[in-house]
């Protein structure tokens, strides 16, 4: 008895030492003052590759400016998950980029991020930074917690101009056009589209572009706020329009096919070297997958290029997809961080590397390196209604939901939106 | 599925010998060493209460809760349990089929545990009988040395569409279309559970090869003396004289099936949409994922509740010790 005690002083002495070193490291401080040199804060996010190069600029922009040294912490896989726990296990990063306002809401709501405003950031002083509408993305029941630090376009329409040129048609400008176009490109015997819709949110992106357009950007508010019900005549409307784009004869390969094939492997139908198809549609970063890693040999102009994703009647939305940053601690280091990517100075770092659009007004169009990212800028900046991306707004699952639902939909079965309004109205409950 | 066979025993008990308690018995009352006893205990017994018994009745707690970030912040009473039950994803009567994770794993628990067993039983016959026994079993056996999610992997590739994978070039070489088997929300599972077969058939095969090679000789022999044919002697001699290890390899297939995790993540991450859900993952989804602890432990409470009356069955059963 008197030597078994021992092991157990010893485990008690461990979990002593790991749990004063833990509680060590979480001290927050105040961020008021000068920074002490040497401070320095952890950034996460999901990038990695050229993304995280791109990202990894800014980071050095911002130490040569303050002094601060931010790690940068890449999660490829899993993301809101492993966050999720490392939250729930007392040990957040500093600051984290959070990709869907659905994951953005659910951290607020917890109480796990801290207030923009607790931070000591000025919200009066950054809002002339931003076009109207961009700040409110990162409000959660109207108290700011992120910023919108990036995003592109999800309304670009990918294209092969030497494909066009052959099949003898030119870029549609509304819907009515584009179904008509794709039957042009079919009849000369190439293929009109790729589609890689294992990745169902190509066809949620799909529908919300459909959506914003036809139904209005005040109706698409309400639909993925969980205020319109899925079986509004709105809804199934959309979805038949956009079946008279995706369909059997329309989609290379076919539509059983692209159900098992990834964004990717869709991009490489239009784009890959032995690629056949003569368009592909997603946002304004399938430009920097297709030019760096699915074909290095394309040219913007010639073999790549994209037109506006086409009018549906008169609406013209511009639905968009990004990323806001948000803090978890106060330390030092953390306020000085988030002004920073809320400054011109940042965006334009940022916007040189092509990897981003900036939402920051001031960040002046010669800042980005290449056209097509400069008419993408423009395109959104010039647009009559910004939307952000639905099923990003939906609660957690709720976007895979919906982009089943779609995935029954092209296949030409019916899809019960009774049933769908019931889940995602458990789904918002649940979010409360 | 954590393919390899799961240790039902309990820790630190061990069936008593007879002998030895008949001869403790004789010499006589014996006053009990608490000292020594808890000393041998304590290893096991600490063990178990540190990762079993605490984290156990802290789910069940948790699932009364709110339990946002895991910690207990708002008692809901069974207000998870309501949800669990009222979200179509878990578990949906509305439609026909029936759907949601839980009919998912009931689909899993009556194709993949017979279908195991039979083939299992099947090619542990066949094997007696050949003269290659150890090569075949040996490539029934193969599944079982890979890994889960190394399984899944594979089958990913096989699964893939657009001719690239290895069955729809089949399906394509004969003329059929391509079929998304992964990407169907009526396919999804069936083709799931072909997997998860492939993957324990080996198990089964093994198991039931050593409890058929257990039946004496003589008895079929005799059996064939007074002119019973082939069926009759496997109907009514061979399946009756292995139906306790099947009974334990139901068992262990039926725990499978409820812990089931992996080859979903690995190959559908629970799609298309909530297809493919089964309750693991569901419980996995909602706590680290969604950050709903309280609902997540709900859903561990129900896979405890299910995994009872099988622990209670094996457990019997080895105290009986009459375990293969």
């Amino acid at each position: 008895m008197v030597r078994s005690t021992r092991p157990i002083a010893i485990v008690a002495l461990v979990a002593l030492l790991v749990m004063t070193a833990c509680s060590g490291t979480a001290t927050p401080g105040a961020s008021s003052g000068t920074l002490a040199p040497g401070t320095t804060i952890t950034v996460m996010s999901l990038w990695g590759g050229s993304e995280q190069e791109a990202f990894q600029k800014v980071l050095d922009a911002f130490k040569t400016k303050t002094g601060v040294t931010a790690n940068f912490e890449s999660q490829r896989t899993n993301y809101s998950t492993i966050l999720q726990t490392r939250i729930s296990g007392g040990n957040p990063p500093d600051v984290a980029i959070i990709p869907g306002i659905g994951f953005l809401r659910q951290f607020a709501r917890q109480n796990s991020l801290k207030k923009i405003s607790d931070l000591g950031i000025d919200l009066n002083a950054i809002k002339g930074n931003y076009p109207p509408g961009i700040l409110e993305i990162g409000q959660v029941d109207g108290t700011q917690y992120g910023i919108m630090v990036k995003f592109n376009s999800k309304s670009t329409m990918w294209y092969r101009p030497d494909r066009f040129k052959t099949a003898g048609v030119s870029p549609a400008t509304d819907f009515t056009g584009f179904v008509k176009l794709l039957g042009d490109i079919k009849a000369k015997g190439i293929p009109p589209m790729g589609l890689g819709a294992s990745d169902s949110w190509t066809l949620t992106d799909w529908f919300e572009n459909i959506y914003a357009k036809q139904a209005g950007p005040e109706k698409y508010d309400q639909l993925f706020s969980g205020k319109l019900a899925w079986t509004d005549a709105s809804v199934a409307t959309a979805v038949d329009t956009m079946k008279q784009a995706i369909k059997e004869d329309f989609v290379a390969g076919g539509i059983t096919a692209a159900l098992g094939r990834s964004f990717t492997d869709g991009i490489g139908q239009a784009f890959a070297a032995n690629g056949t198809a003569a368009m592909y549609y997603e946002g304004g970063f399938v430009g920097d997958i297709a030019t760096k890693q699915t074909n290095t040999a394309l040219k913007v102009g010639e073999s790549i290029d994209w037109f506006d994703f086409p009018a549906v009647g008169s609406g013209k939305a511009v639905t968009i997809g990004g990323d806001v940053i948000a803090a978890f601690t106060t330390k030092p280091g953390v306020k000085e961080f988030l002004n920073y990517m809320t400054t011109a100075d940042s965006g334009a770092v940022w916007a040189g590397t092509g990897a981003i659009i900036s939402p920051i007004k001031s960040v002046p169009a010669s800042a980005y390196p290449n056209d097509l990212a400069k008419r993408e800028a423009a395109q959104v900046a010039n647009a009559s209604a910004v939307r952000f991306d639905g099923s990003d707004l939906l609660p957690s699952g709720g976007g895979d939901q919906l982009g089943a639902a779609l995935q029954t939909a092209i296949q030409n079965k019916t899809v019960d939106w009774a049933a769908f309004e019931t889940q995602m109205q458990t789904k918002w409950k649940a979010e409360k | 599925m954590g393919l390899a066979p799961t240790p039902l025993a309990p820790a630190g008990e061990f069936p008593a010998r007879a002998g030895l308690t008949a001869a403790r018995a004789a010499r006589g009352p014996e006053k009990p060493k608490w000292g020594t006893t808890i000393l041998f205990l304590a290893p096991a017994g600490v063990l178990l209460l540190v990762f079993l018994i605490y984290p156990a009745i802290y789910t069940v707690l948790l699932s009364f809760n709110r339990g946002r970030n895991g910690i207990f912040n708002e008692w809901v009473g069974l207000d998870n349990y309501a949800r669990l039950f009222a979200d179509p994803d878990f578990l949906n009567f509305s439609t026909f089929p029936p759907s949601g994770a839980l009919w998912n794993n009931v689909l899993w628990l009556v194709l993949y545990v017979s279908i195991v067993i039979f083939f299992g039983l099947i090619l542990a016959v066949v094997a007696a009988r050949v003269r290659y026994e150890a090569v075949l079993k040996a490539i029934v056996f193969i599944p079982m040395a890979i890994s889960a999610t190394a399984l899944a992997v594979i089958w990913k590739f096989v699964y893939s569409p657009d001719n690239i994978g290895l069955l729809n070039a089949i399906l394509g070489g004969v003329g059929i279309a391509p079929v998304a088997w992964l990407g169907d929300q009526g396919i999804v599972n069936f083709a799931l559970i072909a997997v998860g077969i492939w993957g324990s058939v080996g198990f089964a095969t093994v198991i039931l090869s050593a409890a058929v090679k257990s039946i004496p000789a003589e008895v079929i022999e005799s059996a064939r003396v007074e002119g019973a044919n082939e069926r009759q002697i496997f109907f009514r001699m061979i399946l009756p004289m292995v139906s306790l290890p099947v009974s334990v390899l139901a068992v262990t297939l039926v725990v499978n099936v409820i812990k089931l995790f992996d080859l979903i993540f690995v190959m559908t991450g629970g799609g298309p949409g909530t297809a493919s859900q089964v309750i693991a993952f569901t419980m996995y989804q909602q706590a680290f994922g969604a950050g709903q602890w309280g609902y997540g432990a709900a859903v561990a409470v129900v896979m405890l509740v299910l995994l009872t009356p099988v622990m209670i069955f094996n457990v019997r059963r080895f105290r009986a010790g009459s375990v293969t």
